[in-house]
């Protein structure tokens, strides 16, 4: 039965890329804690982050018993200074970090699947510029909505996201009947171009200091957040991968067109609206808190679909975890490079994600020409 | 099972079917033809629901399709249409597995143990299980439609749709998948609902076929409504004649191409062909094909054919295997036998009599050896079949004119009787009942006509061309039967 032995050791292989990814993201997550200027030992860090997080959901006396049981030290121990360094500095800019990470991987790899297109992401098909536009008016103008407070800044940039996403899909219908994966890009593109140019008429109009502000801010950052920012992404993050999550086996269907999908009984426009927003949710919550970071959703998932298959119920959820680690680890790169300065991070994902996805292209053209010497 | 009442509907406003009627029974295979733009695939689009009906009803168990919500239709209904482009490195179970879409239960949506083992019974029988774990793009095409109908047979559907699932596909691809549709239909009955572009094809699997014509059904019944060739020629525009399957009970339809209507000069009857004549065999060649009728050994029935031969054998000839010996030999001598009548007679070749008429403008030759020793009265001989004496009397009667295939088998009554009648006029007589004999046991004829000037229907006694060939079939066996005569008294 060598057939069973094959498949069990498939299974096995996904379990493994879990477990593996996992601990990916346990192990950045522990170096970007770690790696600054100001060394904190690994076993105070734990302390710190356990009694802190324990703390704020539970009673004292509770906590005593777990920090006993676990041979923690007592945070009372712990010098003010660098207990105020990792839990609000360094573990929100972790957690943040991973949360736009994740969330802009899984969007790409849910555009990707969606449109049945290697090259969409957040950023190709125009998303991003439409959140940014829209965080950027929030920002300059110092607009806040008395209903949502802080959430306005998340809330107009996903709108904005949304609305641009659907300007593109506008010009698509206008310009041909099929969504040809060139015409997405190309209107994406076009879009972005103009978008730009509105938010240069902004900045232009502004002053010098907002002007390095938002310039700063546009090449995105998860620099001196704190908690508010995780607070404000994470409602979003959690909402918009479930509804991604719920949608793998519909995401799998449609890669057979949407005709055919149709056909074996997947309700399309539903899935595609639920898909779009849930999308859309995801990346208009991360430029808002983090600016414009590209090349996380194009290149993650294309690394994950290499190791695992196109299969989505498991490209979404290995997309969070490496996309989360991933940013986690540029966001160290970032901060390490040219220290004690620090570069936004968004040019060291364009680093490291562009010549990725060349080298991933030309792999895919090798393919493609194996394939065809086959033939 | 599957029923469509009074259905309209199109792309725009002005709908492309204008009330189209029918019913499906369960478990029949009906098969839907037209030209291209007769609205094949707007039909088949309405009922898949990828268009709007403007008006109708398209119902399946007597349940209207509009009140299905999309799993329940498709767990009734599976669609199989023309190659699809599929992105992503899906492997070729993954895909298959989608067919279990409507089927999947439960909060997560896994596949149940029921599921895994319907796939693998579909993979079984669409023997796709060697590529389970290969990737889609990486397989030929016709493996791909084969995962695409493994795909669909997994969705356990009662009605299956196809739109020319076998476009792309050779001919033992295309066989290979028709027939695995068709032993699912017999055995699982399973409703087959099928855009065919090849008629042949449609009409050696159909039950029932209908034929559309600019939006509306012009002819629906069995697959001999085929037969109809008026109606197919209205229908597509092109010359169709209707033959039967060699083998198989079922219409097969050739078509005419137009070119070959207008032929560019008339061949010279007299100069046309070359006769080859020797101890072993005698061998009439002609430039192009006649269309012949023979009983030889080899080429027999209706052809198109080039090489007339009469091979000569042994007294005592006795081959088991007649054909592939004369195979044999006609390799030796470089005659094509795929374009030859052939035939075998005793009878010294030298004895063979060739002669040429021509009464008003239509010419016959006939070449005829001869040899009675196997006489027979066909209305009085005894049923033994113990003839081994020489002589048999072999013809063949070339005719310059254009014969339909009635007048080809009337041409051939017209040489039988002329036979008869020189036999007759000679007193040969059947040895063993002694009474005048009607030929020889193992005579054989042949009739091959060029097929120029007017067509005609035809060619019996009451006809000149079948007076033409009585007569010269009958002056050559005369003479041939003479001489074999005059060779005995020698």
């Amino acid at each position: 039965m060598p057939n069973t032995f094959i498949r069990k050791f498939l299974t096995n292989k996904v379990l493994w890329l879990y477990v593996l990814s996992g601990g990916f993201v346990l192990c950045t997550a522990l170096l970007g804690l770690l790696i600054s200027s100001v060394t904190v030992p690994i076993p105070t860090i734990f302390t710190i982050i356990i009694t802190n997080t324990v703390n704020s959901f539970l009673d004292h006396t509770v906590n005593l018993f777990i920090t006993n049981t676990l041979h923690l030290g007592l945070l009372e121990d712990v010098p003010r200074n660098e207990e105020m360094i990792i839990w609000n500095i360094r573990f929100p800019r972790v957690l943040l970090a991973f949360c736009v990470g994740a969330s802009l991987a899984l969007a790409g790899a849910a555009f990707q699947g969606l449109l049945r297109n290697p090259l969409a992401d957040p950023y190709t098909i125009g998303v991003s510029s439409g959140a940014a536009l829209g965080a950027v008016i929030v920002i300059f103008f110092g607009i806040t909505f008395p209903v949502l407070g802080s959430f306005t800044l998340p809330t107009v940039a996903i709108i904005s996201g949304f609305v641009t996403l659907f300007i593109v899909f506008g010009l698509v219908r206008l310009s041909s009947r099929s969504l040809a994966i060139e015409t997405i890009i190309l209107a994406g593109i076009i879009i972005s171009a103009f978008i730009g140019s509105i938010i240069s008429l902004i900045i232009s109009l502004g002053d010098r200091e907002s002007m390095t502000q938002i310039i700063y801010w546009l090449y995105g950052s998860v620099a001196m957040r704190g908690w508010g920012h995780v607070q404000i992404i994470i409602p979003f993050m959690v909402f918009g991968s479930l509804m991604l999550l719920v949608h793998y086996r519909e995401l799998n269907a449609l890669a057979l067109g949407e005709e055919a999908a149709d056909h074996i009984g997947v309700n399309v426009k539903r899935s595609k609206i639920y898909i779009l927003m849930g999308a859309s949710l995801l990346t208009g919550a991360a430029v808002a808190v983090s600016g414009s970071i590209g090349f996380v959703g194009l290149v993650i998932p294309h690394l994950v679909r290499i190791v695992t298959g196109p299969n989505h119920r498991h490209v979404l959820p290995l997309s969070i975890l490496v996309g989360g680690s991933f940013l986690i680890l540029a966001d160290l790169v970032a901060r390490m490079i040219i220290a004690p300065k620090e570069l936004p991070i968004g040019i060291i994902t364009a680093l490291i994600g562009a010549p990725v996805f060349a080298a991933l292209l030309i792999r895919e053209r090798i393919g493609r020409g194996k394939k065809n010497a086959k033939d | 099972m599957l029923k469509i009442r009074n259905l309209v509907g199109g792309y725009t406003n002005t709908p492309i079917i204008n009330g189209v009627d029918f019913e499906i029974s369960k478990g029949e295979f009906f098969v839907l033809l037209g030209p291209n733009g007769s609205g094949k695939s707007t039909i088949f689009k309405l009922i898949t629901g990828q268009l709007p009906c403007q008006k109708g009803e398209i119902s399946i168990n007597d349940k209207s399709l509009s009140s299905f919500s999309k799993l329940e239709k498709a767990k009734k209904v599976a669609v199989l249409s023309q190659e699809v482009q599929i992105s992503f490195d899906y492997t070729v179970e993954e895909i298959i597995s989608l067919g279990r879409f409507p089927h999947q239960k439960g909060l997560f949506k896994t596949l149940s143990v029921e599921d895994k083992e319907v796939i693998e019974e579909v993979m079984e029988i669409t023997k796709v299980k060697q590529y389970r774990d290969t990737q889609f793009r990486m397989i030929s095409g016709g493996e791909k439609q084969r995962v695409l109908l493994a795909k669909v047979l997994a969705q356990q559907p009662e009605v299956l749709l196809l739109d020319e699932p076998t476009n792309h596909l050779d001919i033992k691809h295309t066989f290979q998948m028709l027939d695995l549709l068709k032993e699912w239909q017999q055995t699982k009955g399973l409703t087959i609902f099928a855009i065919l572009h090849d008629l042949n094809v449609a009409a050696l699997y159909a039950d029932r076929i209908a034929l559309l014509h600019k939006g509306s059904f012009l002819d629906v019944g069995d697959v001999d409504t085929l037969r109809k060739e008026s109606q197919l020629e209205t229908v597509y525009e092109v010359k169709v004649n209707a033959q039967s399957h060699p083998t198989v009970p079922k219409p097969q339809l050739l078509m005419t191409p137009n070119h070959s209507k207008t032929k560019s000069e008339l061949l010279n009857f007299d100069t046309s062909f070359s006769i080859t004549k020797n101890d072993q065999f005698i061998h009439v060649q002609f430039e192009s094909p006649l269309r012949t009728i023979s009983n030889g050994v080899i080429g027999e029935g209706i052809q198109w054919l080039k090489h007339f031969c009469n091979f000569h054998v042994e007294k005592h000839y006795n081959g088991s295997n007649p054909k592939q010996d004369l195979q044999k030999w006609m390799e030796k001598y470089e005659i094509p036998f795929e374009q030859s009548v052939a035939m075998m007679t005793a009878v010294r070749l030298e004895d063979v009599v060739i002669v040429t008429k021509q009464i008003e403008d239509i010419k016959v030759i006939a070449v005829v050896t001869a040899g009675t020793g196997n006489a027979v009265d066909i209305t009085n001989s005894s049923l033994s079949q113990s003839h081994e004496k020489v002589g048999t009397i072999n013809s063949m009667v070339f005719i310059d004119a254009h014969f339909t295939d009635g007048a080809l088998v009337n041409g051939f009554m017209s040489a039988t009787e002329a036979k008869v009648k020189a036999l007759h006029d000679l007193n040969v007589k059947d040895p063993e009942t002694n009474t005048m004999a009607t030929s020889t046991s193992t005579d054989a004829l042949l009739l091959a006509v060029t097929q120029q000037g007017k067509e005609t229907q035809y060619a019996g006694s009451g006809t000149v061309v079948g007076k033409v060939i009585g007569q010269t079939v009958y002056e050559a066996t005369h003479k041939a039967v003479q001489k074999y005569f005059h060779r005995l008294q020698k």
